[in-house]
């Protein structure tokens, strides 16, 4: 009996994972361009004729996409007023008079609440891969050592990045982010330059 | 008076701003290092065509997505300047009338954005599924209609909340914003116009269809001073 609710939690989750991702690959292939062209056209005119795509593109198609997925738990030794379905398998509504501790509907994880899966789908992730004790500064301001700040979501925008430690050369970087976009840093940061002063010495 | 001096003071502060903006990128030693190469009235030009991987390597945008990118640097002779502009500059596949001039930033970053939002789901219904599913024990008790005893057990209930239409999410680089770091980005990696003393390099953009047949070749063709220079692109 525990096995076969747990496959059936599985297969639910599966299910509706699988069936999320039948999402139709969009159109990534950029259009063919014009033959011969002088660059005369303002971005304007660009939005234009890509609306005129729009239009005929996208008219009836349907997107899925998963939300949030809710897993409850939960254990009842005493007697209860409306117990759940059980042995009538199925019942929707056994949610609503769970004598469960969970209950989506009055919890605050209920999904209505949480946007979807992604985090901070408005700003753009930034992967640093640096030496654990190096300083990070963005826009010259310290942001923290590198070893926490392994993923930084930032706003969309342009940012000075710059990643220093005791001994060795400091790495600068100018980075542009853009939101839903993840951007990989490796930032090497050289040994110190000592040969140029022993070379000056006389 | 004091709307001029306003003015003035706001006029030397964007250009602050405007001087301070990297632009281009870093001419190699030589023009001999890029692999299409020539000299034209005392300079030394050198070119190389982006690949698919070294342009998404290069760009946060995807700029591959909608153009060619050619990397151009400019060595001016000692105690002489060039003056660089992207009108001078045109992209043909080789053999063919098929040709093009440099596109603004301005142009490829709203193109960019537009694309991007293509590919997530504008358009069209969005349905979103909120599955849920719940996992129980109960030991037993009573039945308050029949009064008789519950066996106890394992017990599983599951559900799927179904959502269509609402706020459609947002595909990657599709904001106002992210346009504007489109085109700022392609605008300080772009070939600096105006005029240069020093080595100068940076990117241009042609709005090509991507190369299907790898048999294909492109020449840029660079207009100085009314001689015309043909680098073919490897």
């Amino acid at each position: 009996m525990k096995s076969r609710a747990i496959l059936t939690c599985l297969a639910l989750f599966l299910g509706s994972v699988g069936f999320a991702q039948t999402t139709p690959p969009s159109e990534l292939q950029p259009a063919a361009g014009p033959q011969l062209q002088s660059e005369t056209k303002t971005a304007a005119d660009a939005q234009k004729d890509s609306d005129k795509k729009d239009d005929s593109d996208h008219s009836r198609k349907i997107h899925f996409r998963l939300g949030t997925v809710s897993l409850a738990g939960g254990y009842l030794s005493g007697p209860f007023f409306y117990g759940p379905s059980w042995p009538y398998g199925f019942y929707p509504y056994s949610f609503a008079y769970s004598p469960f501790l969970f209950s989506p509907f009055y919890s605050p994880f209920y999904p209505g609440y949480l946007p979807n899966l992604a985090y901070g789908a408005d700003k753009g992730e930034v992967r640093l891969k640096a030496p654990k004790n190096a300083e990070v500064f963005v826009d010259g301001a310290y942001a923290g050592t590198a070893d926490h700040l392994k993923n930084m979501w930032l706003d969309s925008g342009a940012y000075d990045l710059s990643v220093s430690a005791t001994g060795r050369s400091p790495f600068h970087q100018r980075i542009y982010v853009l939101s839903g976009k993840s951007l990989k840093i490796d930032a090497r940061l050289g040994p110190q330059k000592e040969k140029s002063q022993t070379e000056e010495k006389p | 008076m004091k709307l001029r001096t306003l003015l003035t003071i706001g006029l030397m502060c964007a250009a602050t701003v405007y001087a301070d903006a990297p632009r281009g990128t870093v001419p190699r030693a030589t023009a001999e290092s890029y692999p299409a190469h020539t000299i034209a009235n005392g300079v030394s030009i050198g070119a190389v065509l982006l690949t698919g991987d070294q342009a998404r390597k290069a760009f946060a945008s995807d700029v591959d997505r909608c153009c060619v990118v050619v990397e151009v640097a400019l060595y001016p002779e000692k105690n002489s300047a060039v003056k660089v502009s992207l009108n001078d500059f045109v992209l043909r596949v080789t053999g063919t009338d098929v040709a093009t001039k440099p596109s603004t930033a301005e142009v490829l970053a709203a193109k960019l954005q537009k694309q991007s939002s293509q590919s997530s789901s504008s358009g069209g219904h969005d349905v979103v599924l909120y599955p849920t599913a719940g996992v129980g024990y109960e030991s037993g008790g009573y039945d308050p209609v029949t009064g008789q005893r519950r066996p106890g057990g394992v017990v599983t209930s599951g559900g799927v909340g179904v959502g269509i239409g609402g706020s459609q999410p947002q595909g990657p680089a599709s904001t106002d914003r992210d346009r504007r770091t489109m085109e700022l980005e392609l605008s300080e990696k772009a070939l600096p116009e105006g005029n240069a003393s020093t080595p100068v390099s940076g990117y241009l953009y042609f709005a090509l269809p991507s190369r299907k047949d790898k048999k294909t070749t492109r020449q840029l063709e660079y207009t100085l001073n009314g001689e015309k220079v043909v680098l073919q692109l490897p």
